[in-house]
């Protein structure tokens, strides 16, 4: 008998369990699963050593901020929400008018020859720097915040949303033109849908400056909710911000996730067995 | 009919222009057909794209059923290198472009044709679940869905293997003595051009010109290739080319 045979009869090949264990989306929920009990023990290692090296606790763990998080859930969770709502309205607001601008200034090249040299100016400019100025137009209240995020991230959509429509093979377009398209079809039937996947993934990267920005906007305006603002509130209570932390990373996992389920659905066609050559 | 009148083509514009096709003339009668051969990046696809209205001559007039060709046109259809599907569109959506590009419903022309391919049980596919034989019969496909009197084809079938593009080949010649369409072919393969051009032109280097036209006269069989015939018309081919 030979070492395959062996295994074969060994494995439990059959069994629900073991073909539920070699499901696609079991096998992403275990590695997030890992993911996630990996850094928690990494959390507490270092909070472990920092409370050694101190000899205070200064850096909660993780079974200290949990509890904190459960105790407040019902304060955290207004937070959450009120981040949540900023930081999408953000997103969909930069998506709105960086996405179909970059398309055109990376299609339209005498359009390219004029918007780009604004965007080298203006792109390497630290955002946060546009911060007063958004304070002074949109005063301190909801707007102020999800303008300074927008800001931050229509030029990093934009920017990707110009090269991926740089990017295109023109074969596609050639396609679509002597397939009788006109302007707006070679859009919506080319450009649109080729350069969906790396706006995606800027969506993606874009949830954690997104957060960034966030937390700077809620903690410069001295009232107010959000998780920025509740993590700078509770500074002298270390365990309590580390709640509104560790609700953060949520927002930003809910958002990826949620990115995820969107790719999949918008962009099928990436994600069929590729017919080997 | 096709009919092109001292034709040249320029791409770009001051010290950029290229000339790539330069006092060209030709005729394709109704049902007839026409293959060009030439060196690789000689003007051959340029050509090309100027029956098809995607590229305007700078000199010289193009005429497809006695009226000038100024944009593309529903009766001319375009076949590209790698048959130019669209990886986000299924074999359906693909097949179905030009008729929906033109709010042309309802699509039966389309489902008629897939299922002449042997396409129908595949229609909700992507062309990545698709082999190179089978995307390159979508792209036929798009190209009968409208129903075309004029099928321009740009190197349909570059880099597929022997037997598939033999197979391919056989499809085309039956299809265009089915259909009777005027077939304009682009091709760098001389026993492509010898088995699917009723006329062969041989062109130059760039900016293409015409050397010379070889009739080929035994073409339209699919054992045509077995010929003594086809064999003398590629020896010619050769001989023009090497010239």
């Amino acid at each position: 008998m030979n070492g395959r045979q062996e295994a074969s009869e060994t494995q439990p090949r059959g069994s629900r369990l073991w073909r539920g264990l070699r499901h696609p989306f079991t096998r992403r929920v275990l590695t997030y699963l890992v993911s996630i009990i990996v850094l928690l023990a990494l959390w507490q290692l270092t909070s472990g050593v920092v409370h050694a090296i101190k000899g205070r606790a200064l850096l909660p763990g993780p079974f200290q901020a949990f509890s904190e998080l459960i105790r407040s859930i019902a304060e955290i969770q207004h937070h959450f929400w009120v981040s949540a709502g900023r930081l999408v309205l953000a997103m969909l607001i930069a998506l709105g008018l960086g996405y179909p601008l970059g398309l055109l200034v990376g299609h339209e090249r005498r359009l390219d020859q004029f918007v780009s040299p604004m965007i080298y100016i203006t792109y390497p400019i630290p955002q946060v720097a546009f911060i007063l100025f958004l304070f002074l137009v949109f005063g301190i209240g909801n707007a102020v915040k999800v303008a300074i995020v927008a800001v931050a991230l229509f030029f990093q959509l934009l920017v990707s949303a110009r090269g991926a429509a740089k990017n295109i093979s023109q074969e596609y377009i050639t396609s679509v033109l002597s397939a009788g398209a006109t302007r707006r079809q070679v859009y919506w039937h080319v450009l649109l849908p080729a350069t969906l996947p790396d706006i995606l993934t800027s969506l993606r990267v874009s949830v954690g400056l997104g957060m960034a920005f966030l937390y700077i906007a809620e903690t410069s305006a001295a009232l107010g909710s959000g998780l920025g603002r509740f993590v700078k509130g509770s500074m002298y209570r270390p365990a309590l911000a580390s709640a509104g932390i560790v609700a953060m990373a949520a927002l930003g996992l809910l958002l990826y996730l949620l990115i995820d389920v969107l790719e999949r659905l918008a962009c099928r066609w990436k994600y069929t067995q590729q017919r080997p050559r | 009919m096709i009919e092109v009148a001292n034709v040249s083509i320029r791409y770009g514009r001051g010290i950029d222009a290229v000339d790539a096709v330069e006092d060209v003339s030709f005729r394709v009668e109704n049902g007839g057909s026409l293959a060009f051969i030439g060196p690789s990046g000689c003007g051959k696809t340029t050509l090309l794209f100027g029956i098809a209205g995607l590229l305007a001559p700078i000199e010289g007039e193009i005429l497809v059923d006695g009226t000038p060709v100024t944009g593309t046109r529903r009766e001319i259809a375009l076949i590209l290198q790698n048959a130019g599907l669209l990886p986000w569109k299924t074999v359906w959506q693909n097949a179905n472009l030009s008729l929906m590009l033109r709010h042309e419903y309802p699509q039966r022309t389309a489902e008629t044709v897939l299922r002449d391919l042997r396409l129908l049980d595949v229609r909700g596919r992507f062309p990545a679940e698709l082999s190179e034989g089978m995307k390159r019969r979508v792209g036929i496909a798009r190209a009968l869905s409208m129903s075309p009197s004029v099928m321009l084809m740009d190197e349909p079938l570059a880099s597929l293997d022997t037997l598939t593009r033999e197979r391919i080949q056989d499809l085309f010649l039956t299809l265009w003595k089915e259909h009777r369409f005027s077939l304009v072919l682009v091709t760098h393969d001389i026993e492509e051009a010898a088995f699917l051009g009723e006329t062969i032109a041989v062109l130059s280097e760039r900016p293409a010109q015409i050397k010379e036209i070889v009739d080929n006269p035994g073409m339209g069989d699919v054992d045509y290739r077995t010929t003594a015939a086809f064999r003398e018309t590629l020896g010619r081919l050769r001989e023009v080319l090497e010239r």
